[in-house]
């Protein structure tokens, strides 16, 4: 991850749904090299906020940008074509389908090869180099030829974010990815998954978690987000060495990590 | 569709291998009565290739897809009887383009919808064209329909040969052509990364997308595609009976179509064109045996439901499995 | 203007039958998410079973003015093969829709051997019995008193289907059912039974309104597949899982086939597929459905 270009930035969206402001003047910028969290509890627009960074939902007001693109609303295919990848808290997988399969379906439509009616994709070496590589990296190198559905609910995770990754996006935005998995588990995942941009040359990495360690210790810059405004946008030193965000958005429970860097 | 095991997979194309040398060989040593039923066989493997491709490899039941079939028959019976044109492959492409024209609206406006408002749009659209073709006297011939005349195969008349001579001789051999090279092409499409793209879509249709997707548009080509096979499977059966009717288009032979794929299995490549061989030969043994040969059909299709959901291929891979683990 | 008010009862008393198969429709879909496409069988099977219940009671000496009733408790009567079906359906509750649907696709071919093997293949009427009850002037008009008479019914049970639906405590318990089954289950709802009971009920308005009708029309074989046509169109007007839909659509559909019909008679299912067509592009959840995906 090295460019400094910003990748992905809204500037003042706000999004309505009749009287009910969802977001609020929200404006944060996301650029190569950074891990960028997003913080705050639940109610407070991180998920809209996230539709609408990922051309889900069309802000009622404001701009979101990706390169430079005005991105509103235009949906998952084409914002992945432009290089951006989702992953969401609840697991998605293709159950009949092979791990192999699975990676192989988003590389195929990263390489424009959609409309190929013809030629073997099980014969292809290349997608199965790119397939395997992918795979590797996420340690599921064992399981390729495992159905999607015998996997264990980890692995599933991992398969999820690894086909996601396999879209060679420069930003990818992960949704809880450690959700559901145990503690002892989820700093092993933020591992793998930091090693994998890298590896799989994602410029920059957009984070919605609810753990305040994973949080501290990863992050690049938090975005603290309550009633739909940005609460704050700093460097988690800042952000843990100021008690009012802290009591806002933690609440008392704060770790270990966390303290340390208070 | 998971991959067969490399040994399982060249088991089946041995066993693919065997069929069509038997099925070459028909003609030559079996009883005329059971050649002439291989023609519709052939046209129901051939339509259902088509519609698996919907339907196993899309994931979307169309309770429909005769419409198309109807298509193709009366595309045959009015270009031969009507128009002059007697070669049966312009007939075969005119049929087909015929059908993909018809279904591009019905496609565009039914792939918006999936499950079972995707089933009773296609039904809706199915039992419109058959009260179409059934009404409409002057143009379809209404209840009658239109009659077919013998085409010519490859330029040929085979005058000299009475009906039968030449249904089970050379138009048998044409569609056995058909029927391999529509197959190896059918298995190219579902292998390739547009057949791979396809079952992420049946899988799970909204991770689909995310990873870049178009699903509805793949939904439409699929649905095209589908309708081309019907269409051609409609021509065999409407020149193997001489006549192009109404009854084509009804919803229970679409339910026939889904009825002859579940039969076989629509997990599996080749499960409808086993389906299509065994439906089209179980209706005329039982057809022989009983009044009620419907009834039998009817339970035959409840006890698959029930117990043998993947069809006969099912049946055969389950087989093949456990022999493996011995 | 005669012809104008012929042309509106004939499809009102349609309609009135028509509701009451997609009345059982909705029901069953409601609740059990199943689109069963054998209900024109057992529209056909009350109709068979009507005429024969009804020459059975007047061969006993029974007076021709009693064939109405006969024919409800006939439909009433059938509904008792409601709960053996809901069995087999039982079995295929949990997988894909696509094979619950196909079940009642194998239900039908069965039932159309089933109907051959009691009543043979040709069509059976009741002849001028429906005249038994005479005519009355409505308007300039005179019609049928037993096609008012069948209509008054079918308001009768849209009206009291809805209150029982809406106001007693086994209507509450379906509701919940169709909302949210597990929920449902897990504040106790027996759903089993619940189950068992909608598809009977479901199928009672399919063999009554076959009862019902066949006193105008004829009983045959063809009256499975037709129905179903028709019954389908109801219900995607309409709007899958909703009773008012149910008598808004058949009244949809009992006009314009009626209007077709005098009109121009090729157009006759031709009009009504259009409209289903219609309505499923400008509205696909249909007139009062809710939007589904």
């Amino acid at each position: 991850m090295s460019t400094a270009s910003t990748l992905i930035e809204t500037v003042d969206v706000g999004k309505a749904y009749g009287s009910f402001v969802a977001l609020d003047g929200v404006t944060l910028s996301v650029k190569g090299g950074e891990l960028v969290s997003i913080v705050g509890p639940n109610g407070a627009g991180k998920t809209t906020l996230v539709n609408v960074l990922t051309g889900l939902l069309k802000p009622t007001r404001g701009v979101v940008r990706f390169k430079g693109d005005d991105i509103a609303g235009i949906g998952p295919v084409k914002l992945a074509k432009r290089g951006m990848a989702r992953a969401f808290q609840l697991v998605h997988i293709f159950p009949a389908m092979t791990v192999a399969e699975t990676i192989g379906v988003a590389i195929v439509s990263q390489t424009g090869r959609s409309l190929d009616f013809f030629s073997s994709v099980r014969g292809d070496a290349a997608v199965r180099r790119r397939v395997e590589e992918v795979a590797g990296i996420f340690g599921l190198a064992g399981k390729l030829d495992s159905e999607s559905r015998l996997l264990s609910q980890g692995e599933k995770k991992l398969l999820d974010i690894a086909s996601a990754f396999a879209l060679v996006p420069e930003v990818i935005l992960l949704d809880e990815p450690t959700s559901g998995v145990s503690s002892g588990d989820k700093h092993g995942i933020m591992k793998t998954l930091i090693d994998a941009a890298e590896r799989a040359g994602v410029k920059a990495i957009i984070l919605v978690e609810h753990d305040m360690d994973l949080v501290a210790e990863y992050s690049s810059r938090i975005v603290a987000l309550q009633g739909g405004k940005v609460l704050a946008d700093r460097a988690p030193a800042d952000f843990f060495s100021d008690p009012e965000i802290v009591a806002a958005i933690v609440g008392r429970k704060v770790g270990k990590v966390a303290r340390s860097l208070a | 569709m998971s991959g067969a095991v490399p040994q399982r997979r060249g088991l089946l194309l041995a066993f693919v291998a065997v069929a069509i040398v038997v099925l070459a060989a028909f003609p030559h040593i079996a009883a005329t009565y059971y050649v002439t039923l291989v023609l519709p066989a052939f046209a129901y493997a051939i339509a259902l290739l088509g519609f698996n491709l919907l339907f196993g490899t899309t994931g979307l039941l169309s309770f429909g897809h005769a419409l198309f079939v109807a298509i193709g028959a009366y595309c045959a019976a009015v270009l031969s009887s009507r128009v002059g044109v007697k070669s049966l492959e312009l007939i075969l492409l005119a049929s087909s383009v015929a059908a993909v024209v018809a279904a591009l609206p019905v496609a565009l406006l039914s792939v918006r919808y999936v499950r079972i408002f995707f089933g009773i749009l296609t039904l809706a659209f199915g039992m419109l064209f058959h009260s179409f073709l059934f009404k409409f006297y002057d143009l379809t011939g209404g209840d009658t329909g239109i009659r077919v005349l013998r085409p010519t195969i490859l330029g040929m008349d085979f005058k000299e040969l009475d009906k039968t001579a030449f249904l089970i001789g050379p138009f048998y051999y044409a569609c056995l052509l058909l029927a391999v090279v529509l197959g190896v092409v059918m298995w190219r499409v579902v292998h390739s990364p547009f057949g791979l793209h396809l079952a992420a879509i049946r899988e799970n249709p909204i991770k689909a997308e995310y990873l870049g997707v178009r699903v509805r548009r793949f939904r439409l080509l699929a649905f095209l595609i589908s309708a081309f096979y019907c269409a051609i499977g409609g021509v065999i059966l409407a020149v193997n009976t001489g006549q192009a009717d109404p009854e084509l288009a009804y919803w229970t032979h679409s339910g026939e179509l889904v009825f002859m794929t579940v039969l076989g299995g629509f997990a599996s490549f080749f499960g409808p064109v086993v389906g299509a061989f065994t439906f089209v030969f179980l209706k005329s043994e039982l057809m022989g045996l009983t009044q009620y040969w419907r009834f039998c059909l009817g339970a035959t299709l409840a006890v698959i439901v029930i117990v043998f959901p993947r069809g006969l291929m099912g049946l055969a891979k389950d087989a093949s499995r456990k022999a493996a683990k011995r | 203007m005669t012809a104008f008010f012929d042309v509106l009862l004939g499809g009102v008393f349609h309609a009135s039958v028509l509701f009451l198969v997609a009345a059982g429709l909705q029901l069953v879909f409601g609740v059990q998410r199943i689109v069963n496409l054998a209900c024109g069988s057992f529209y056909a099977l009350g109709a068979f079973f009507g005429i024969t219940a009804v020459n059975w009671s007047i061969a006993r000496g029974a007076p021709p003015w009693t064939f109405l009733p006969v024919l409800v408790i006939a439909g009433i009567v059938l509904g008792a093969i409601g709960p053996a079906i809901e069995l087999l359906l039982r079995t295929v509750y949990k997988r894909d829709e696509a094979f619950q649907l196909l079940l009642t696709f194998a239900l039908v071919l069965m039932f159309q051997d089933v109907l051959r093997f009691f009543w043979g293949a040709n069509p059976q009427q009741l002849g001028n019995l429906s005249m038994s009850y005479g005519k009355v002037a409505i308007g300039a008009v005179s019609f049928p008193t037993y096609n008012v008479l069948v209509m008054a019914a079918s308001v009768a049970i849209a009206v009291g289907l809805g209150l029982f639906l809406s106001r007693s405590r086994y209507g509450r318990i379906l509701r919940a059912t169709a909302e949210n089954r597990e929920m449902a289950e897990a504040l106790g709802a027996d759903v089993r039974w619940i189950y068992a009971s909608v598809f009977t009920l479901g199928t009672m308005l399919g063999t009554v309104g076959g009862a019902l009708v066949v006193p105008t029309s004829a009983a045959s074989l063809d009256m499975p597949v037709e129905l179903v046509v028709e019954a389908f169109a109801v219900v995607v007007i309409g709007g899958l899982g909703s009773m008012r839909g149910a008598l808004v659509g058949a009244l949809i559909v009992g006009l314009t086939r009626a209007a077709a019909i005098s009109f121009y008679a090729e157009l006759e299912v031709l009009a009504i597929y259009v409209m289903v067509i219609a309505v499923l592009v400008a509205r696909p959840a249909g007139l009062f459905g809710k939007p589904v995906e």
